[in-house]
């Protein structure tokens, strides 16, 4: 890795998420392999796979669980995958017995229209003010902009407040 | 989290005030409720952590659409990359027959179309014996100057000087079969098989001439030079046939050869 660990975590925690991303883009083809030969996973379970362990690491990192990275990342992440498939884990669906709070409204998210998700997720992790989130949305305005906000806020709430959420593989999301 | 009910009574008044679009006014008016009204302060915390973890949850999800997408794309590329190898060693096997054609199509042209190598013509002077001619003692130069100086000339390959000089040689200088038999020698060496063969014939009928062996093996010669192959053949054949004849090894050579059929 190119960039020191303490950065990298550094820049993980502030929501730059490159390095995820360009190690998915340069390990996709080595994990593939590994998969197959250790595993016999298909290259598309292998993708899916490496996809979600990549997601649990970014969250462990979020959250704060993650505080020093480790030495050998490719090998830390690779043990991960190893241990989610010998838990026969499913890497869509999040256990909602265990699930914490943030991993509920997470299930509950997917659960809102694809624009509401579009619009809180440029507002709450990109930071985007009113009037780009209105570009980007193709809104005639940052007041428009910031009433569809509003809007999916409030439909994620009541979703919150509707008590447990159903599992996220049981039932299809409604355009809410 | 606290109840539904409870934050979404302040969520409008909540978000103005989070999201920055109340007035100076406004908000200071806000923070000094904030520090008498209980609910709003819990509906405050609430709206703080429902925030907070909505931020968690949208890194997440926008990670999880970033790695799908990526996934996409590379999924297209190797695609992509994967026609473009098919169709290269499409091509490269296209253009491999192709050259392998064009090379067995030239290699069945070249075998058809050559021709046999060329059999070495067998010619008469591959199988001739030359006569050494009189040497310089027999021609004694002094008595027969001409004639030793025909010698030496037909020696050294100068038929025709040869010739001219042995018809100047006074007939009392040599005797007149040896005259013809010389003449017909050098005519014959010179490529004139049709002079030759009048020469030496004469020599050769004559069987009391000691010459005459002699003749009848150059006349076959000049019968083969003149590619009278048949009439060359019975000749040797006779000169093969007599032991006496000082060219016996040389015809049967040449009959064994096998080399005077038409």
């Amino acid at each position: 890795m190119a960039q020191p660990l303490a950065e990298v975590l550094t820049r993980l925690r502030v929501g730059n998420q490159n390095f995820i991303i360009n190690f998915y883009q340069q390990h996709r083809e080595h994990f593939t392999h590994w998969a197959d030969l250790n595993h016999q996973l298909p290259a598309a379970e292998a993708h899916e796979l490496l996809r979600a362990v990549l997601l649990e690491f970014y969250d462990q990192v979020a959250d704060g669980r993650l505080t020093k990275l480790p030495e050998d990342l490719r090998a830390h992440l690779y043990s991960m995958a190893y241990e989610r498939i010998a838990a026969g884990k499913s890497a869509a669906v999040l256990p909602l017995a265990e699930a914490g709070r943030r991993q509920r409204l997470l299930v509950l998210f997917g659960y809102l229209g694809a624009d509401c998700q579009k619009v809180l997720m440029y507002f709450y992790f990109r930071g985007y003010n009113f009037e780009k989130v209105a570009g980007k949305m193709g809104y005639a305005n940052a007041t428009v902009a910031r009433l569809q906000k509003s809007s999916c806020l409030r439909t994620l709430y009541e979703l919150v407040g509707r008590g447990p959420a159903p599992q996220a593989s049981a039932a299809a999301p409604t355009d809410l | 989290m606290n109840s539904a009910a409870d934050l979404r009574l302040y969520l409008e008044l909540l978000e103005r005030f989070a999201d920055g679009q109340m007035t100076p006014d406004e908000q200071e008016q806000f923070e000094e409720r904030l520090e008498q009204d209980d609910e709003l302060r819990q509906a405050h915390a609430a709206y703080e952590q429902l925030t907070a973890d909505l931020r968690w949850v949208a890194g997440h999800e926008t990670l999880r659409l970033r790695l799908e997408l990526l996934d996409r794309r590379l999924d297209q590329r190797e695609t992509a990359i994967s026609r473009m190898q098919h169709q290269q060693r499409h091509t490269q096997n296209r253009w491999v027959a192709i050259v392998v054609g064009v090379l067995v199509l030239a290699m069945a042209f070249w075998i058809f179309t050559r021709r046999p190598a060329p059999v070495p013509e067998v010619t008469w002077e591959q199988y001739y014996q030359p006569d050494p001619g009189l040497s310089p003692a027999e021609t004694d130069a002094n008595l027969r100057p001409l004639l030793a100086e025909s010698m030496s000339q037909y020696r050294e390959g100068q038929y025709a000087a040869a010739l001219r000089s042995l018809r100047r040689v006074p007939t009392n200088n040599i005797g007149q079969d040896t005259l013809l038999y010389y003449t017909g020698l050098f005519l014959l060496r010179d490529g004139d098989a049709a002079g030759a063969r009048t020469f030496l014939r004469r020599v050769s009928q004559q069987p009391k001439v000691p010459l005459a062996r002699k003749a009848l093996y150059h006349l076959g010669m000049a019968h083969w030079q003149a590619n009278q192959l048949s009439e060359a053949s019975a000749v040797l054949k006779q000169v093969a046939a007599d032991a006496n004849n000082p060219y016996q090894q040389a015809a049967r050579k040449v009959l064994q050869a096998d080399v005077l059929k038409p």
